[in-house]
């Protein structure tokens, strides 16, 4: 049942919109209502992407949208084409566009991003408004009625069939192509936010070094997020511009842009029905608070909709029904109140910014999100793993343990304004061996996993990794070349399921581009099963096959280390750092930590372990390297390094001799 | 929806019932313009010319023994809302006729709903000229759209010929806002400088809520012009008188109609002394039917003053046009209003003057070039900027001739 | 492309100065508005995009003081609203968001904030702009050939008074070092016994009382009215963020660098484009400094 409500509440869409037209009674006002909510809902659909996926601010949707309207009208007004050709343009020129959009927006983050973002959309209007050559200027372009097909052809069909005027039929016709695109909005994005893509851009929203040290480069698939959603917003500026047939300027600004993300939050993140619900919001919402009657309506309806979701609450926990006051007596509170009032014009606004503020307030997560908590059921799910364990598939060979020398370190510095936090550091790490780093705190052994794994660039000195120079790479280029890593305060993406984080470090497995998740092609669907596999098989592998539906940050802490490795085991490392992996652990979950870490090595692969549990060092490794103020002090076999007096020395302070008095 | 709407009817009579005006249906009326944000101050003007205008019909028994009832729509300027209110308006609400429009851009995206469901909209203040135009023949049989305020061209025609001919000014910069009513203003504006032999040594734009406008004014000073005109609405247009005074260049400025606007009069202060603008309408009581008008719109709205006194009697006048059309045709069908307001019978004494056949079949505009006269600032007041247009004020202007 | 040569000879005339100096005033303007972002920013890391609306009921407020208080006497009365309007702001749109954890919710609700007491002002004040009277003459002064406005002046001069009145206030104050404890680490001023709370409700409070004294303090220059704050706001916005959002200083020379740019393009380039320079010069410097010309760069630890 659970599983079929997508399905049913699709059809049941894809149904009331078909038949709502009739439904309506034809009454071209309310047609035009519900096109702008598909038109807008496109839009919404995108911007979901960058908002609620990828995490991202947006305040540049309108001017990605003006660019999709301007792309259909410009063809027109220049050339006389229409709605395909423009549809079409509005969605490759608003593409590209999205990618410009996305390169000053890599490096940014939080206000920063809303304001390259805002900035961005100022620019497009600027310009809309200023060439006048290409785009008519300020006066705008006025478009003539949409002709999507060529009725000629098909008038016998509607006529006979149908049984409707052609006429009829052509006026509708527009409606039809809107609400169509919604529907294969709403599968093209729901298609590639559960494809690698998708996985990828909830990974970099959650832990962008995490992300990025999964071989999944942030750069590229923040770019691809913004691609989508500035095609999605072409596609709606066309659109929009056929159905409204004028466009002018100063549309696309500021205020609609945070129109279109209030949408989304209001709607509810990261879901189909939550841009529909938000589209439905900003388009209906203001026609309703500008009619006395309408708004004393919508009271009495949220008056009874709170009623009935005080009484659900109440018949679940007594607790919840206290929390659950405030609102619902606040819902009830609007009814006479808008009967008091004769005139709403002047009010509108603030009734609008206080309903704003009762969501903000009541629900946090959206109306989508609220209902998904009244109605578990609605929850997304999370797929589970339909395929089987397989074992033998768990690691490939990368072919690199011939070397003599599968890590090098030569003579690297890193120096952070006058802090040298490495002085000069070799290390030469030999294949199928574990080799510790350990020193105090502040030596330098987390700042040589950043420079290894290329989060930190270093201020001189190289990196080898079997004869290839790594430093200077990406994050993501190093870990393509098979360093994995786990981190000292955990790192996974905490709105994922256990066997997503492992399939984002599988990322590397799937070679189907975007094109196949949108049209599913076999390729993505074997290659998706054989990753679901061999996560399965990597969960397993480290002991967590029971928790692979359950999401990372709901783990015990435990689990959570565990996760980490085996989401870096998932890149097929060749060499594997892990970052003071027994932290925090209780004793059993070290000894199990202790027994993985030797399987792990059995399988051929390197380790790098940096470790303040001196008997797991000292169990574990091979070699011990040890830091102090980043220079290595010593270098040997761990019972040789533990009685180096320049180590006891670095780890209780002062001189051998004055430790020994 | 149907439900909805049966409700909104039940509702709607209810009301009706209740404040026990009238036992008649009302005739819906659709009303659109900016009630907030940026140019609400000339739709809020509009707005209560308009309601007062239905208040004194209705209270003279309304038209066809039915009652006014406007439906006011905020369409916040923005072209998009205006469309789509223009369809609640026809589809929903099933009004009579719309009034209203302050932006050119809202009207040009609006206007054709009316046109394609045939019901007369009457623009009270958008001044564009090609929103008259925009469903003109030979394209279309019948043109649904009607105005009662001076369009561009007409204000631009004089403003030129008043720094040309009047000043002879040779050197001229014109400075228009970046909107869509600015430049097809900047562009009559042009024209008609063409026409003269004139061509503007400076043209400058300037951004709705400018704080500074030394670019602008040194671009067009360092041209060597000898007067600015002007195409911007009131804040802007007395940024500029204030730019202009701060740069100590006192240069002659003549600007579109909206420096009549109270915030030009208050921000501008002493700066705006001078300026000259095309007026349909002048806070002036020396004629009865205008003394009256004002006195009733201070009691009413309580006020001392009309923000935008233009807006207010363009919109009172036009409830008056639309209320003696209704009246000859005897009904409220979309062509028969049309067809009485091509060819309306009775004489209709307005505000801003007296209506003796304001359209016809192909003009569209009340408004004819000999209407408007040049309104000047004079500490803090609008007065009339010519004494013998002074001298005349009881004279009311008489449309001529179709100039559009 | 002769703008340039126009340009490039430009420093010699008196017209270039003309305008830098009307810059450097619009300039100044942004930045107290800046000033007021920065102030949140740094304690919550988060903003209010209500800030031009703070500004604008300063200044609306102000006005209707004048004539009971005089200009001097309307002063700490409109400093005193500020704090309390943005405390309103933080306890009832910025708190609850925080701690529900909403990543936009205090994006959305200060906006909401920000609607409602931009429609309540229009209710209040109508829908005009209206003059707000200089409390110095009206007439431009001369220095030497740039003509520049007394309350132009005494924009610059207040400004730069209120960021140092409120950078001292940081440094000496017991309330102060607890701010700036708060900025610099929230968990650590937390366990150190600060109420980081309170300290927020405090930041917000400033930020707007900041914006209030802004407000007045702008409005003889700018239009004063309902939506007076919603371009400057903007500007402003802009301005904290080429500055960098953790530098009173960066708002100073952001601000002084984005008001001479649109006067320079203005003049040289074209006035229709004259704000596309400046926000291709956020581009730019964000491309080149994430975190702003004068914002702190946080080395990433893992």
């Amino acid at each position: 049942m659970a599983r079929a409500l997508p399905f049913i509440g699709a059809g049941l869409l894809a149904i009331g919109l078909f038949a709502f037209p009739f439904l309506a009674g034809q009454n071209s006002y309310y047609i035009h209502l519900v096109q702008m909510m598909a038109i807008y809902a496109i839009l919404i659909l995108g911007l979901d992407i960058v908002v609620g996926y990828t995490g991202q601010v947006s305040l540049g949707h309108a001017g990605l949208f003006g660019i999709g309207a301007y792309g259909a009208a410009v063809i027109f007004h220049h050339f006389g084409m229409g709605v395909w050709p423009g549809l079409l343009v509005g969605v490759i020129v608003t593409g590209i566009f999205g990618a410009v959009l996305a390169v000053p927006a890599l490096r940014v983050i939080g206000p920063y991003l809303a304001m390259v973002t805002l900035a961005f959309g100022t620019i497009i209007q600027i310009v809309i408004n200023e060439w006048t050559g290409l785009t008519n200027g300020p006066l705008g372009v006025t478009l003539p009625p949409p002709r999507v097909v060529d009725f000629a052809d098909w008038r016998s069909f509607w006529q006979s069939t149908l049984g409707l005027k052609a006429a009829e039929f052509q006026r509708l016709e527009f409606y039809y192509l809107c609400v169509l695109l919604m529907l294969v909005a709403i599968l093209v994005v729901n298609r590639v936010v559960r494809s690698q893509y998708g996985r990828a851009f909830e990974a970099l929203r959650d832990s962008p070094i995490a992300c990025d040290c999964m071989g999944v480069s942030v750069y590229r698939y923040k770019v691809y997020a913004f691609v989508v959603s500035a095609a999605l917003a072409g596609l709606a500026g066309a659109l929009f511009s056929w159905s409204e047939r004028y466009v002018s300027p100063n549309t696309y600004n500021f205020e609609l842009s945070i129109l279109f993300l209030l949408a989304v939050i209001l709607g509810g993140r990261k879901s189909r029905a939550g841009p529909l619900i938000g589209a439905f919001i900003i388009v209906y919402l203001p026609n309703v608070l500008s009619d006395i009657e309408l708004v004393r309506i919508m009271a009495g309806m949220i008056a009874a909709a709170a009623l009935v979701a005080l009484g659900i609450i109440a018949l679940r926990s007594r607790e919840k029904l206290v929390r659950a006051l405030p609102p619902v007596i606040l819902c009830l509170a609007f009814l006479p109140l808008t009967l008091n009032v004769n005139n709403v014009t002047d009010y509108r606004l603030t009734i609008f910014g206080l309903m704003i503020l009762f969501v903000v307030f009541y629900l946090p997560d959206g109306v989508m999100g609220f209902l998904r908590e009244v109605f578990p059921v609605l929850k997304p799910r999370h797929v589970t793993a339909a395929q089987p364990a397989v074992a033998s598939a768990i690691f490939a060979d990368r072919g690199l343990a011939d070397a003599k020398t599968l890590l090098r370190v030569e003579s690297v510095v890193m120096q952070f304004g006058g802090l040298k936090a490495l002085d000069s550091v070799k290390l030469a790490i030999a294949p199928g061996t574990i080799h510790g780093l350990i020193g105090p705190n502040g030596s330098g052994k987390s700042t040589m996993m950043n420079v290894l794994t290329g989060i930190y660039r270093p201020t001189a000195g190289a990196v080898y990794l079997s004869q290839h120079r790594i430093d200077g790479l990406t994050p993501s280029e190093i870990a393509g070349k098979g360093i994995a890593r786990t981190f000292q305060n955990v790192q996974l993406f905490g709105e994922m399921t256990a066997i997503e984080n492992v399939l984002v470090g599988l990322h590397h497995t799937f070679r189907s581009t975007l094109m196949d998740a949108v049209l599913r092609t076999p390729r993505r669907a074997r290659e998706e099963a054989e990753a679901r596999a061999r996560a399965m098989a990597i969960l397993d592998f480290m002991g967590l096959g029971q928790f692979a539906g359950t999401e990372a940050r709901n783990l015990p802490y435990g689990k959570q280390r565990m996760l980490e490795i085996a989401r870096a085991l998932a890149l097929d490392p060749s060499l594997l750092l892990l970052d003071e992996p027994a932290a925090g652990l209780s004793a059993p979950d070290i000894a199990e930590l202790v027994e993985i870490i030797r399987k792990i090595r059995g399988h051929g692969i390197t380790l790098i372990l940096i470790e303040h549990h001196m008997d797991v060092v000292m169990g574990l490794c091979d070699t011990v390297s040890v830091l102090d103020f980043g220079q290595k002090i010593a270098e040997g076999p761990p019972a040789k390094v533990q009685n180096d007096p320049r180590v006891i020395e670095a780890y209780l302070g002062g001189t051998v001799a004055e430790a020994a008095e | 929806m149907m439900k909805i709407r049966t409700f909104g009817a039940v509702a709607a009579l209810a009301l009706a019932l209740t404040t026990g005006a009238f036992a008649a249906e009302p005739i819906k009326i659709g009303l659109s313009g900016p009630f907030t944000g940026g140019s609400s101050s000339m739709g809020v003007s509009m707005r209560d010319g308009v309601k007062l205008a239905v208040e004194e019909v209705n209270k003279a028994g309304g038209v066809l023994g039915r009652p006014l009832q406007l439906i006011e729509r905020d369409d916040e300027a923005k072209n998009e809302l205006g469309a789509q209110i223009a369809q609640e308006l026809i589809n929903k609400e099933k009004v009579v006729a719309t009034l209203g429009f302050i932006n050119t851009g809202v009207a040009l995206a609006a206007q054709r709903f009316y046109q394609e469901a045939e019901i007369p909209v009457i623009n009270n203040v958008a001044t564009g000229t090609v929103i008259t135009n925009q469903f003109k023949k030979p394209d279309y049989d019948t043109n649904y759209v009607f105005r009662t305020s001076a369009y561009d061209s007409i204000q631009a025609g004089m403003m030129a010929e008043e720094a040309v001919k009047g000043r002879g000014y040779k050197k001229i910069a014109i400075l228009a806002d970046s909107t869509n009513y600015g430049q097809l203003g900047r562009e009559d504006l042009e024209k008609a400088l063409e026409k003269l032999g004139v061509k503007p040594v400076a043209v400058e734009k300037f951004n709705i809520k400018d704080v500074d406008m030394t670019a602008q004014l040194l671009r067009a000073k360092e041209a060597g012009a000898e007067a600015l005109l002007c195409y911007g609405i009131g804040p802007e247009l007395a940024q500029i008188a204030n730019g202009r005074a701060k740069l100590g260049w006192n240069v002659p400025m003549i600007t579109s109609w909206p420096s009549s606007m109270q915030s030009f009069i208050d921000i501008a202060g002493a700066n705006g002394n001078g300026v000259m603008m095309p007026q349909t309408f002048i806070e002036d009581k020396t004629l009865p039917k205008r003394a009256a008008f004002l006195e009733a719109y201070y009691k009413t709205f309580g006020v001392t003053k009309i923000p935008t006194p233009v807006a207010g009697a363009q919109g009172y006048d036009s409830v008056l046009l639309l209320a003696a059309a209704i009246k000859q045709a005897g009904s409220t069908d979309g062509p028969a209003i049309r067809a009485a307001l091509e060819d309306l019978k009775e004489k209709v004494e307005g505000v801003v003057t007296t209506y003796e056949k304001p359209f016809s079949e192909t003009d569209h505009n009340a408004i004819s070039a000999n209407i408007p006269v040049f309104g000047m600032v004079k500490d803090g007041k609008i007065v009339y900027a010519r004494g013998e247009d002074a001298k005349n004020s009881g004279v009311v202007r008489k449309k001529e001739k179709a100039t559009n | 492309m002769d703008w340039i040569s126009t340009l490039l000879q430009a420093p010699t005339t008196s017209i270039f100065w003309q305008l830098v100096a009307s810059g450097v005033a619009v300039g100044m303007i942004y930045a107290t508005i800046a000033f007021g972002y920065q102030l949140t920013f740094a304690t919550s890391k988060t903003l209010n995009f209500g800030q031009g609306e703070a500004l604008m009921l300063g200044a609306m407020l102000g006005l209707t003081l004048l004539p009971y208080l005089g200009y001097w006497l309307m002063l700490p009365v409109i400093l005193i609203f500020g704090m309390a309007q943005g405390a309103v702001v933080e306890r009832l749109g910025v708190r609850p968001a925080i701690e529900t954890k909403s990543e936009f919710g205090w994006i959305m609700a200060t906006i909401a904030l920000g609607i409602i007491f931009r429609n309540m002002a229009e209710n209040i004040w109508g829908r005009d702009d209206l003059k707000f009277p200089s409390p110095l003459p009206e007439t431009a002064i001369e220095l030497g050939t740039v003509r520049i406005l007394p309350a132009e002046i005494m924009v610059v001069v207040g400004a730069l008074l209120m960021m140092a009145a409120v950078e001292t206030f940081n440094r000496r104050s017991i309330y102060g070092k607890a701010f700036v404890a708060t900025s610099n680490d929230i968990d650590a001023a937390g366990l150190m016994g600060i109420d980081t709370r309170r300290v927020i409700t405090m930041s917000y409070a400033m930020s707007s009382m900041t914006a209030a004294f802004a407000g007045v303090l702008v409005a003889p220059v700018t239009l004063t009215g309902a939506t007076m704050g919603a371009v400057l706001a903007l500007k402003a916005f802009a301005v904290a963020i080429i500055g960098g959002l953790d530098s009173a200083l960066g708002a100073i020379v952001g601000g002084i660098l984005l008001g001479v740019i649109e006067t320079l393009t203005g003049y040289y380039v074209s006035t229709g484009y004259k704000d596309v320079p400046g926000l291709i010069l956020v581009l730019i410097v964000l491309a080149i400094r994430p975190a702003g010309l004068f914002g702190r760069r946080t080395i990433k630890k893992v």
